[in-house]
């Protein structure tokens, strides 16, 4: 879960002053990697917990969250990214391209905001911007679902359908979104199609175990024939005592099977469950969970187009003296 | 001059060696000494440590119990036969020093330490031999993906960690300072850093598009439909039969569909044309089929024929009276004659009587 990245060259300072719940210090820097021999490029690695991100790539960022296996945590990940971005002061519109089984609404509590969906306004039943749900916890976030699930989508349809979206979207009254960030369906069958039409980044979630990687793999493969280039993963529901006990893969592992950067690592919390219950996704969790942190660790990595260059691998704990053995 | 009894116990075997007076010791005393030849050697007596005036006083108390106060010097008489079990009792609390009544005391509760410690050491081995085969492999575990290929065997063990301060500004979040730990929620973690490069990830890129060819879909058929002559196969995805989608395949106009999506403001297409097409039908509808327009246009026909027959009548008045010219009957006639109703039949009937008097009038004048 920790992260470098190269120094910024310009600081905002004023951010500082602004960040009145974090604990304000100068921050550490400390050079991990032998500089070049052109020292301007001289890789300095900053702790980067101290200050807002920096938006980086053109606007919108249309991100598509796919993983080809179902269950692995592909909504739970758009759901609670895409509020961490919103927390952080960006616009995202989240959409849940998921035709037949829609469930990014039920995540976020938004199940009985919805109205009209995309099938709705191509009808011309309403406009997109009533379609589009705003979340009243956080305005910068709005939802907008493809369809109901008793309404039908022409196959061949929904990727032309997405791309008018996203540029009506870009030329909207209020301004273009920062992040647009689709929910994929499971599979790689239409709804796949359709779902990373618009995109130009992907983030891959899976999980570390053999089946999920088979899967995740051959969608990164159709990924890149479809020119989508930049393809992050979350490795998610990691036990870090199962992989301790080699019981199983360890994010290392899964890197070296697929071969892509990191986004994130996600560990397994049960407190997913309980927020799905509650339909109040757990990056809003006070105190804040330690998959909710690995979700906002990632969002920020998102935000910057930075990847992962540790992980943490638990190890045995701190031996506290002769009475430990006794089953301290 | 006093003599000094000092009792040594050693580890392993005790040999009470006492330190005789010059005085000859009753060989009864040297028999109850033996008693103290314990086993174990659990007390240790420092010989730098004895209390003299604690063995002096001993004496002085062995001393002034027996002998009334006289003091004994080195000599130490046990009643060994007594008969009295109080008594004897008494003897040999006041007969032996409280130091040997401490030893004696002291013993037992060494016998418990060293039960208990025992005890402790048997659960420490028990505990580290249950820990150490819990470690054994069991089966399916990352080793058979190992057996399986699926995993090099080579990578087992990560370079030494990187240092860094601390990352979070969390409670839960602790950083150790002498090494890269990091403790969270009661778990110790340390940091691994990512080994994966650049020419793997490339190497990795080549591996997929060797594996996975695919062409975006363009076109939907279903299954028995022909492929267009100008369409690439590969690009044709074909829709099962019993597809749920597969029923609605044009029913949308993209065009109306686009124009929908991009429009931001005003009512929707939709709703406007329901709107619109609802009026027109209202529209229509009051023109042909409201009953309030049919009595009124009902009512406006025979106003207009009552108006005519007034009219004729005060012409029929005029020609009784001043003699009208006939040619202005006429030209009122014809309008009762177009209306077709039965009043101006009455009228025609009327007219043609005038005429006849009229023409009668005439034939009159001179």
């Amino acid at each position: 879960m920790i992260s470098l990245k190269p120094l910024p060259t310009n600081l905002n300072s004023s951010f500082f002053r602004s960040l009145t719940p974090f604990k304000l210090f100068t921050p550490k820097t400390q050079t991990l990697k032998s500089s070049k021999s052109h020292s301007h490029s001289a890789i300095k690695s900053v702790l980067q917990w101290n200050r807002k991100p920096e938006l980086a790539g053109e606007t919108p960022r249309v991100v598509v969250i796919t993983s080809g296996k179902g269950g692995v945590g592909k909504t739970t990940t758009t759901a609670n990214v895409g509020l961490s971005l919103a927390r952080l002061g960006f616009s995202v519109v989240a959409i849940d391209a998921d035709v037949g089984l829609r469930n990014l609404d039920l995540l976020l509590g938004l199940e009985n905001r919805v109205n009209y969906t995309l099938v709705e306004v191509m009808n011309g039943d309403c406009r997109l911007d009533q379609a589009l749900v705003r979340d009243k916890r956080w305005s910068n976030f709005e939802l907008l679902c493809i369809s109901k699930p008793r309404s039908k989508l022409p196959l061949g349809f929904g990727g032309k359908a997405l791309v008018w979206l996203v540029e009506a979207l870009k030329t909207r009254p209020e301004g273009c979104p920062d992040f647009i960030i689709i929910d994929c369906p499971a599979g790689i069958d239409a709804g796949f199609i359709t779902a990373i039409t618009p995109a130009n980044e992907a983030v891959l979630v899976s999980t570390p175990d053999i089946t999920s990687l088979r899967d995740a793999d051959r969608v990164t493969g159709l990924l890149e024939c479809d020119g989508i280039r930049d393809i992050k993963m979350v490795v998610n529901r990691v036990r870090t005592d199962m992989i301790k006990g080699e019981d199983m893969m360890s994010v290392l592992d899964v890197q070296e099977m697929l071969g892509l950067a990191l986004l994130g690592v996600i560990p397994e919390d049960s407190e997913v469950i309980r927020s799905t219950n509650r339909g109040y996704p757990l990056v809003l969790n006070k105190p804040p969970t330690l998959a909710g942190l690995a979700f906002e660790q990632a969002a920020w990595r998102l935000v910057e187009q930075d990847t992962m260059k540790a992980v943490m691998v638990e190890e045995e704990p701190k031996k506290r003296g002769f009475f430990s053995l006794f089953g301290g | 001059m006093a003599s000094l009894w000092i009792l040594q116990f050693h580890p392993l075997s005790i040999q009470p060696s006492i330190w005789v007076s010059k005085r000859r010791v009753s060989p009864n005393f040297l028999q109850l000494r033996r008693e103290f030849d314990l086993p174990h050697g659990q007390l240790k007596w420092n010989r730098s440590t004895a209390n003299p005036f604690f063995q002096l006083r001993a004496i002085s108390s062995l001393g002034s119990s027996e002998d009334g106060g006289v003091p004994q010097h080195g000599v130490v008489k046990i009643p060994l036969e007594s008969k009295h079990p109080i008594a004897k009792l008494q003897g040999m609390i006041s007969i032996f020093p409280p130091v040997v009544f401490l030893t004696r005391r002291g013993a037992g509760s060494n016998f418990l330490i060293w039960l208990c410690v025992a005890t402790a050491f048997l659960l420490i081995v028990v505990r580290v031999y249950v820990v150490r085969k819990s470690t054994y492999n069991r089966p399916g575990s990352v080793a058979d993906l190992v057996r399986r290929g699926q995993l090099r065997s080579d990578r087992r063990g990560i370079s030494r960690p990187l240092k860094y301060d601390d990352p979070f500004n969390n409670p839960l979040v602790k950083v150790g300072k002498s090494n890269s730990t990091v403790e969270m929620c009661g778990k110790v973690y340390k940091l691994a850093p990512v080994t994966l490069t650049e020419e793997q990830q490339a190497i990795h890129q080549k591996r997929r598009s060797r594996a996975y060819q695919w062409k975006r879909p363009t076109i939907f058929l279903k299954e028995g439909d022909s492929i267009p002559p100008d369409v690439d196969p590969d690009t044709v995805r074909w829709i099962p039969a019993n597809h749920p989608f597969a029923t609605t395949a044009s029913d949308i106009d993209e065009d109306l569909a686009q124009n929908n999506v991009y429009q931001k403001h005003g009512v929707p297409f939709r709703i406007q044309a329901e709107h619109e097409a609802l009026q027109r039908k209202l529209e229509a509808l009051q023109q042909f089929f409201c009953p309030v327009n049919l009595i009124v246009r009902l009512q406006e026909q025979k106003l207009n024929k009552l108006v005519i027959d007034t009219g004729n009548a005060k012409d029929f008045e005029r020609l009784l009276k001043f003699n009208p010219k006939p040619n202005e009957l006429i030209e009122q006639s014809p309008f009762n004659n177009q209306a077709g109703d039965p009043m101006p039949s009455k009228s025609d009937s009327a007219a043609n009587s005038f005429k006849s008097n009229s023409s009668s009038e005439e034939i009159q004048k001179p």
